[in-house]
């Protein structure tokens, strides 16, 4: 009958596409890998570099990287602080000006990175140098240490599952999804932007390096986890999923099927 | 397909899903995520197979009932306002008012064991675990020399010997003195640059863990109030309108900071009688 | 033969015979209500398994199970109760889960049902007591929402806690004292996850569900409302028999409430408290939000301007306003309104049958108004997600917010009342009850006036 079919195959096409969607989107929540990177052997880096530099960095940097109004100086920024925003993107910048530098496709190559980083670090000069670029090792055991530092210092802006925050002032903490271990580290040191330093001793950083890893392919035991940013999405869920499949299934099992029958009277 | 057809599928697809259920249990594979989708096949199979079977299937047209009148008959009321009789109650005044009297102070009387749930507030409101000559000590306990600072790094910390403690976190934070405007009334707090404000906020007692170091700004997650480091943490955005009370810093003699009191106002979200510092509690 | 049995006993078949006759009305929306029951009833079976597990403790240990960040790592009892529950007991994660999902569902249904019944005038007389229960209801439901999810002991609930401890110590005069009693102390206290406690699974319960029983049972004894259909009339009422047509549809429907529930309960992670961390009072989490169903509350703390100021040497503190006052008056609005509305549109008669939404303008208009402000409050609650997620900044989302509060609610009144009218004005026969006016035209004739309101 036209209403028992109704009423059943919306209820399986509902479930259907629900499980659907819920298959499609974790199977696409695969957090993609960018390379971290070790210095690579170039033969005369600081040519390249000084080159590169000239051609991409100079217009807002200055030549001498003494800063102009486009973008500061970048005397004894230290390796990690060029390191950082090269191999995260971020840099050359692309945005409004002004605007915060948010990650994009790399622009240069490995040792391309690595000759800026050492032009860059040789237009310092006699300045006191900023952080080096940092040897990461991550280990199973610090997981419980990088949590704790974590969630005291980083979830705060960055959010507990590290799926980013609004920090006000145009800023947004950006999401841990895509930074390697070595970029982590590298912004702890170098405090890029609004982010504070955490100049933290080498096993702290060490093991929030790990656990920001793990973060990335963190299990989800209790299903797909709607963005895990906490009970606003997990609300909109709540009405939109759970009530809405609710009202479907009110407004068919509720409907007045048949006419009232004009020949019954009043109930004695 | 005859309404029949379709209820007997429904009930056979909640038979199978149950049966899963139960080696998914036994053999405890699967997880949450196929607990609760068979769960949900063997409940709605059941579940839709009775609303169909309800809805097609049970010769059951609308019918009509009169409504009782929901007022009873005058007679009947009179007659139950009778079989009340408060009239011979309420005609003893003078009993009636010592009864109404002894009632409330019973209830009074009763209600005092509510009164054991918790403490008079008493001076806690007012006071934390900073102190005059309390080394500044970061979550490991660890005193802190300003030297060892680079500018731009904020770290939580708390006196020493009360780590953790939870109405004194503070923030400290490692500015430039240039930087500083301090208010006149909280001229001298700073040490070198460093600033260090309750990390309470004023509002709604949140911790104030979020900063921004280009704008050296202090922002509270809960509801955004953001604080403005450099001139005392005065409210500049969202609905915070009192400063977090600020830590007078110095050095001891081994160059290690040190607060030089407590704070000068109460911690955390505002109350009524906050300005009553002196009061005797 | 058991009908036998019973009614030598107790004498119940008259009783029986009448009730399993008893006319129901058929509409979809007459089961919003019943759909929060059933939520309700998924919410008693689920508790009672997670009170099996959970222990109300929030004296530190190491925790020592199977979720790898926090090995090692002081938490409370209680928050290890409940990682315990969902990584090391069998159908452990699913049942919590769909506890909690049948929370933020059981809510959002009583939010549709109020809406119904206020919008079709159901809560008229005969109904005014159903409606003042209707509303303990509502504020029970909100209690038992606020002091579950906090017994977990996460960092983000406990954030929560913390914002409802200063919204009662900001209380003028007796606030601080409220607050160490309600708390034990000045926050946190380790004896408040046992007090919450014993309020969700006693205190709370025995009264939510005592009122739900007296919400049945003055429905029944009033009989359900229905809308103006063929038959129908303030006399009369049409529908199908309890018995079996109703009793079937309920059944059924109590089932597939639960089935949804138990597909989101297994399907869709909610409130990952051991992503959250253990509570720490010096820390916290962004973003920082209650469940959806708190989120007006906590948008208004949000909104509400940076005002503080001091009345006879009582300071009023910035969260009174936003967290006591505006939420008092509201709710004193929406629970008197039935004893408002008459005062205000003059019609003190018995219904039994419903309106139509926009057969009350004042009503409609009002109810809008109403609605669109706690959307408003919900979606500023989220304010800083949705500048994340639309990557706006949050200060704008902030200030325009502020002005939508304002600006909404007067715009959603002006509109409903147009549209109310404009409708009332074209729909069918004028209701017999409103006497039409007739005026002498110059010419000596007559023309309708219209419709006395």
């Amino acid at each position: 009958m036209r209403t028992a079919r109704s009423l059943a195959a919306s209820l399986l096409a509902l479930t259907a596409l629900l499980a659907l969607a819920v298959g499609f989107a974790t199977a696409a929540h695969q957090p993609p890998t960018t390379g971290g990177h070790a210095p690579a052997q170039v033969s005369d880096p600081t040519a390249m570099g000084a080159e590169l530099y000239a051609q991409s960095c100079a217009s807002c940097h200055g030549a001498s990287g003494a800063g102009t109004e486009y973008g500061p100086s970048l005397r004894g920024v230290g390796a990690a602080a060029v390191d950082f925003q090269l191999s995260t993107g971020r840099m050359p910048f692309a945005g409004q000006p002004g605007s915060q530098a948010k990650r994009k496709p790399v622009a240069f190559s490995e040792a391309q990175i690595d000759s800026l980083v050492a032009h860059v670090v040789a237009l310092g000069g006699d300045e006191p140098a900023g952080p080096a670029i940092p040897t990461v090792t991550t280990s199973d055991a610090l997981l419980p240490r990088g949590h704790e530092i974590f969630a005291g210092s980083c979830a705060p802006c960055h959010g507990a599952t590290g799926n980013g925050g609004a920090v006000g002032g145009g800023a947004l903490a950006p999401a841990l999804d895509q930074t390697t271990t070595v970029q982590t580290v590298e912004a702890m040191l170098v405090g890029p932007g609004q982010m504070p330093v955490f100049a933290l001793g080498e096993e702290d950083l060490n093991a929030v390096a790990t656990y920001v890893d793990w973060l990335q392919d963190a299990p989800t035991p209790g299903g797909f986890s709607i963005g895990g940013i906490g009970p606003v999405p997990e609300g909109f869920v709540a009405w939109v999923v759970g009530m809405g499949l609710l009202l479907v299934v009110v407004v068919l099992a509720g409907r007045s099927w048949q006419r009232p029958d004009p020949d019954a009277g009043p109930d004695r | 397909m005859s309404a029949e057809r379709v209820i007997g599928a429904l009930l056979a697809a909640s038979m199978a899903a149950s049966l899963a259920l139960v080696g998914v249990y036994v053999l405890d594979r699967g997880g949450a995520p196929l607990e609760g989708s068979l769960l949900a096949v063997a409940l709605g199979g059941v579940g839709a197979a009775i609303v169909v079977w309800a809805v097609t299937l049970m010769h059951a047209p609308a019918e009509v009932e009169e409504r009782h009148e929901m007022p009873s008959p005058p007679r009947v009321r009179e007659a139950a306002a009778e079989a009340l009789d408060l009239e011979a109650v309420t005609r003893r005044r003078f009993l009636v008012r010592m009864l109404a009297g002894a009632g409330g102070l019973l209830a009074a009387a009763l209600a005092l064991p509510a009164f054991s749930l918790g403490p008079q507030p008493g001076r806690e409101l007012f006071e934390t675990g900073w102190r005059a000559g309390a080394r500044v000590v970061g979550g490991d306990g660890e005193p802190i020399r300003p030297e060892d600072l680079l500018e731009g790094t904020v770290r939580t910390v708390f006196p020493e010997g009360a780590v953790g403690r939870p109405d004194s976190p503070a923030m400290l934070i490692r500015l430039r003195p240039s930087d500083l405007q301090l208010p006149e009334d909280r001229q001298g707090r700073a040490y070198e640059g460093c600033v260090a404000y309750s990390k309470l906020c004023t509002h709604a007692g949140c911790p104030v863990g979020l900063y921004r170091a280009q704008d050296r700004a202090l922002i509270c997650p809960c509801h955004q109030s953001t604080f403005d480091v450099t001139r005392g943490a005065v409210p500049v955005f969202g609905p915070a309108a009192r400063r977090l009370p600020q830590l007078g810093l110095a050095v001891d003699a081994d160059g290690y900071l040190v607060a030089d009191a407590d704070f000068d106002e109460p911690v955390g979200p505002s109350f009524w009688n906050l300005t009553h510092a002196g009061d005797p509690e | 033969m058991i009908l036998r049995w019973v009614d030598e006993r107790l004498g119940m078949a008259s009783w029986a015979r009448s009730g399993l006759r008893k006319i129901f009305p058929d509409h979809w929306s007459f089961l919003l209500g019943e759909v929060a029951l059933f939520c309700l009833v998924v919410l008693v079976l689920t508790g009672v398994f997670l009170t099996l597990f959970y222990v109300p403790d929030a004296a530190l240990v190491e925790y020592e199970g199977p979720y790898a960040p926090l090995v090692g790592q002081q938490v409370s009892r209680a928050y290890a109760s409940v990682l315990e529950l969902s990584f090391e007991v069998k159908a452990g994660l699913v049942m919590r889960q769909v506890h909690h999902w049948a929370a933020l569902v059981f809510v959002a249904a009583i939010v549709l049902h109020v809406m119904r019944v206020f919008f079709t005038g159901a809560f008229r007389r005969p109904r005014e007591i159903n409606w003042l229960v209707g509303i303990g209801l509502l504020l029970l439901a909100l209690a038992m929402g606020i002091t579950g999810y906090s017994l977990p002991d996460d960092l983000l609930s406990g954030t929560g806690l913390r914002v409802i401890y200063s919204v009662v110590i900001g209380i003028p005069l007796v606030g601080p004292y409220l607050g160490f009693l309600l708390f034990g102390g000045e926050f946190p206290t380790e004896t408040i996850i046992s007090r919450l406690y014993a309020f969700h699974i006693m205190l709370l319960p025995a009264l939510l569900i005592g009122g739900v029983l007296v919400h049945l049972a003055i429905l029944w004894r009033q009989k359900h409302t229905q809308f103006r259909v063929p038959g129908a009339t303030e006399q009369t009422v049409v529908g199908r028999p309890f018995w079996p047509s109703q009793v079937f549809k309920s059944t059924g429907l109590m089932l597939l409430t639960a089935a949804v529930l138990a597909l989101m309960g297994g399907l869709l992670q909610v409130n990952p408290v051991w992503t959250y961390g253990p509570f720490d009072a010096t820390t916290v989490s962004a973003p920082a939000q209650p469940d959806w169903y708190v989120g007006w509350l906590d948008g208004a703390l949000r909104l509400f301007p940076p005002i503080e100021f001091t009345l006879i040497g009582i300071t009023i503190p910035s969260v009174f306003i936003p967290g006591v006052v505006i939420p008092g008056i509201a709710f004193a609005i929406m629970t008197l309104w039935p004893f408002i509305e008459p005062r205000l549109g003059g019609d003190r008669e018995e219904h039994h049958v419903l309106d139509r939404p926009y057969d009350n303008a004042l009503r409609a208009s009002v109810g809008v108004a109403g609605l669109l402000a706690f959307i408003v409050l919900t979606i500023a609650g989220g304010n800083d997600v949705i500048a994340l997620i639309f990557n706006v900044p949050v200060e704008a989302m902030t200030n325009i917010l502020r002005v939508a509060f304002v600006a909404v609610p007067i715009l959603g009144f002006l509109v409903t009342w147009r549209v109310c009218r404009e409708l009332a004005r074209r729909t069918d026969a004028p209701d017999p009850r409103r006497p039409v006016v007739l005026r002498r035209t110059a010419s000596g004739g007559f023309e309708e006036g219209g419709h006395e309101r």
